[in-house]
């Protein structure tokens, strides 16, 4: 199964539907009429390279380096994009804020800091918000131990709820305990079986 | 038209108080006039809704760019379908939709139940109204659709590209489908509270409306995880965004009623409990409109911020108040008509399953909203990532998979220790087996093999109920096995569909727990250049960079990187990564150049390529891979779920279940005990 890009099978039917016809095409476009004056030449130089996006550099091991990417991964970009330094640069490409945090992690790596002084100095820099989960310490313990005492507490109530229940209600026998195991039926307790069964479903 | 529009938003928000008035009145004084006027009043703003619909579509569709709305969301070069999408792609026109919605399932609701529950449906009326009156005064006060500017503009500003994408033409409506039809199980809520009718009856009505809402949160779900794995580009389907959480949060208090609700129908237990899951439904459905519009918790899915926040946050309020302090002053009423028996049986295992749902809801809300509460408590602002999320939900996730292979077997009242040998020898021992065959291939990641252990667990539960079910009718009707089958789920939809809903959780687990063996690397290459990624399963991709291409399509100007790819030396196909540039109708970009990943997909793996983009205006490109296993089950997972769903939903003519009906009382549901 492929899928390159389900918005241009989408284009294809639109434009084979007509329903595109109405809007101007971007063949006339100022993109369009760069690629038609310059080409791409043998050199390999894009005809139209600001459609391609910011241009980007070459990605060295060290950019993938798994200390790196750990790191970043706990880092948040500044940007306003909710993401981390990682998940940003390699994804949002028009963002100058990711790559400009990870050219400083590497630096601060490259001074002999250790990822705990790394994620220190972050913090000192632009505050705990910087930070992908909050330091387990003082009021953010709450949302830490919230899942544990709320389990505890589901679990206390629904104990005791059904332990002062069990207390109050007249014992009844198990359902199924008067009920013989399977296939230990007498031919006459299936046909009176199937018969109400027949009832119900009419 | 769009003058039309206006005056149409302006009669439904009158005939909205009005109706909202005298559907109390005619509750209260049980005077049938009111009612009817109460009932045609919802009608009216059907239609009236109808035609500011028409006329927002017909301004869309004409480009009239003197209406903000119109110019703020599209262009003249956008591809009719986006054009038409584009409805609710704004803030302005998604409360259109809202209302819209609404009031067509108020009115459905009236008109199917008309003789029915008769003390109950002014009140319901009534409720619709309050709901419809609120959408339409945030849009004429507030964020009216049809708003004129001072000038008109030659062009729009166009659709954002991330939305030009086919999921974003039907992820929005069934997320606000799911939203918006939790208002009648609401309204029927409020309508009991209000009229003391307290028992199984107002259930009756709003089985169906529930399991719509659920199925259509779940489809819409679905179609935006969807969305995001396509189109975001950064090789995940979910990322605990607040917006994403705003919807996972009704679907969770949704999920939780479907279950408890069987507890009071077959034994008269947890009423309390119902009626608050069903209020807090529809109170966390208005917050998730809250923090998508307020913008109160930055997020990439809030592109359009207003003032509308506070109108939600007060209406948040008021209906939390009123719903609430409606079940504190009917709570002596709710008693339970029978108690619980046992620890170890069906009953409690729901409720263990209803816990955590909702702590998990609990935990999903406070994390959200952790940022503004540590902001108002701290004065310090923070970030909760996904990590956090992951960290309390996996462990909490993995015990309600647990529960859900539990609850349908284990027998109602108290289970003895027969029932329990019988049902869940062969489902243990698939676990067992599973879990032992996992960790002899070694597999590393200890959630990802309790996830599948788990999954064998349900899944063998699932399948031995079917066998069972099948095996009782071919023995005792002496059926065909496919025959028996047919009717094994024809005459018992609730429970079997509810399998069927259990059998796409399994496979969701089982795709998130393939997030753990997830690949990703970066590359730079010239063209014929190739680098080598190694699969989880062993086998190697060999991918090699064919070049860079530049062309014109639709409203954009597109630059393609392409890559043929073998897998272990055997040829698969050129895979096309895209930037895409967007263009307006003068043939100027409209914004920064969007990404375009290709994916190839099997049941296995994806293979997912983002063009990360060319270095220095050269056909060198910089390439982000991503190894995503098991994601195809993601899709397939939701569409079993759906399945599953509808066939709980498919009408049946035997009603509510026997002891159901006992429950209701025989005075004013006639139609019911004649069913």
């Amino acid at each position: 199964m492929w899928r390159t890009s389900a918005p241009s099978l989408l284009a294809l039917a639109l434009a084979a539907s007509g329903l595109a016809a109405q809007a101007p095409t971007a063949q006339d476009s100022v993109l369009s009429r760069q690629l038609k004056a310059r080409p791409a030449d043998s050199l390999g130089r894009l005809a139209v390279p600001e459609a391609a996006g910011r241009a980007v550099r070459p990605v060295t091991p060290r950019d993938n380096a798994a200390l790196v990417v750990a790191l970043e991964r706990k880092i948040r970009c500044t940007c306003g994009c909710n993401q981390d330094v990682y998940t940003c640069r390699t994804t949002d490409f028009t963002c100058t804020t990711s790559p400009a945090m990870h050219q400083l992690v590497l630096a601060r790596l490259d001074s002999g800091m250790t990822e705990a002084q790394v994620l220190d100095a972050f913090q000192k820099q632009y505050g705990e918000m910087v930070l992908m989960s909050p330091p387990k310490r003082g009021f953010n313990l709450v949302i830490y131990v919230l899942p544990i005492v709320g389990l505890g507490v589901g679990l206390g109530l629904v104990v005791g709820v059904v332990k002062r229940w069990a207390t109050a209600s007249p014992p009844a026998p198990p359902e199924d305990a008067a009920a013989p195991e399977a296939g230990t039926a007498t031919p006459e307790e299936i046909e009176q079986l199937k018969r109400a069964l027949e009832k119900f479903e009419a | 038209m769009t003058e039309l529009g206006n005056i149409a938003l302006w009669i439904a928000l009158l005939i909205g108080l009005w109706g909202s008035a005298v559907a109390f009145m005619a509750g209260r004084t049980r005077r049938a006039d009111l009612g009817r006027s109460a009932e045609r009043s919802i009608f009216a703003m059907w239609g009236l809704l109808v035609i500011a619909s028409a006329a927002l579509m017909h301004a869309l569709l004409t480009h009239d760019f003197n209406v903000e709305f119109v110019a703020a969301y599209t262009s003249r070069n956008l591809p009719v379908v986006y054009t038409w999408s584009a409805f609710y792609a704004g803030q302005k026109g998604s409360l259109l939709l809202w209302a819209l919605v609404v009031t067509s399932f108020g009115s459905i609701a009236l008109l199917t139940n008309r003789g029915k529950y008769k003390d109950l449906t002014p009140y319901v009326a009534g409720t619709i109204a309050v709901i419809a009156v609120f959408f339409i005064a945030t849009m004429v006060f507030a964020a009216n659709p049809f708003e004129r500017l001072g000038f008109t503009p030659p062009d729009g500003r166009g659709l954002n590209p991330q939305l030009q994408n086919p999921g974003m033409v039907f992820h929005p409506p069934m997320l606000y489908l799911g939203y918006t039809s939790i208002s009648i199980p609401f309204a029927f809520a409020v309508a009991a509270l209000v009229s003391g009718k307290l028992d199984t009856g107002w259930l009756h009505a709003i089985r169906r409306w529930t399991l719509l809402s659920w199925l259509f949160l779940s489809c819409g779900i679905i179609l935006g995880m969807w969305w995001a794995y396509v189109e975001l580009g950064w090789g995940g389907y979910w990322a605990w965004d607040p917006v994403e959480n705003a919807s996972f949060l009704p679907w969770l208090t949704m999920t939780a009623f479907l279950h408890s609700v069987m507890i009071q129908e077959k034994r008269g237990m947890l009423k309390k409990w119902n009626i608050a899951l069903v209020v807090g439904s529809f109170l966390l459905s208005i917050f998730g409109t809250f923090l998508t519009r307020s913008g109160v918790i930055s997020s990439v899915h809030s592109f359009s911020q207003s003032n509308v926040g506070y109108f939600f946050l007060v209406a948040l309020v008021l209906f939390a108040v009123s719903g609430f302090g409606l079940l504190w002053w009917r709570w002596p009423m709710l008693k339970a008509e029978v108690q619980l028996e046992s620890m170890v049986s069906r009953e409690a295992a729901f409720l263990y399953n209803n816990m955590i749902l909702i702590l998990i809801a609990l935990v999903v809300f406070v994390l959200t909203l952790w940022p503004i509460i540590s902001e108002a408590v701290r004065g310090t602002k923070v970030t909760v990532g996904p990590p956090v999320f992951d960290l309390v939900n996996v462990k909490l996730g993995l015990l309600l998979l647990l529960l859900t292979g539990i609850g349908p077997l284990i027998a109602w009242r108290r289970a003895s220790l027969a029932n329990l040998r019988r049902q869940f020898l062969w489902p243990t021992a698939a676990m067992l087996v599973t879990a032992l065959a996992l960790a002899a291939i070694r597999m590393s990641y200890a959630y990802a093999v309790v996830a599948y252990a788990l999954g064998a667990f349900v899944t063998v539960t699932v399948v031995q109920e079917f066998v069972r079910g099948v095996g009782a009718r071919h023995r005792l009707h002496g059926e065909a096995l496919p025959l028996a089958f047919v009717r094994l789920v024809g005459r018992n939809r609730r429970r079997y569909g509810g399998y069927v809903v259990h059998l796409g959780i399994v496979m969701l687990f089982a795709a998130f727990a393939g997030l753990a063996f997830k690949k990703e690397t970066e590359v730079t290459l010239k063209p014929g250049q190739s680098v080598d990624v190694r699969s989880p399963y062993g086998w190697t991709y060999h991918l090699t960079h064919q070049g860079i291409s530049q062309y014109s399509e639709l409203n954009r100007f597109v630059t393609a990187a392409s890559m043929d790819v073998t897998k272990d030396g055997k040829y698969l196909g050129t895979m096309k990564a895209e930037k895409r540039q967007y263009l307006d109708s003068m043939g100027q970009p409209t914004a920064e150049p969007a990404t375009e990943v290709a994916i190839r997909s099997d049941a296995r793996e994806d293979l997912y390529i983002v063009f990360a983009g060319a270095v220095q205006g050269t056909e060198q490109a910089v390439y982000k891979i991503v190894i995503n296993p098991l994601v195809w089950w993601v899709w397939y997972g939701g569409m079993v779920l759906a399945f599953g769903g509808l066939i709980t939903l498919w009408p049946t003519a035997q009603g509510p279940t026997p002891a159901s009906r006992r429950r209701a009382e025989p005075a004013g549901y006639v139609a019911h005990v004649g069913a």
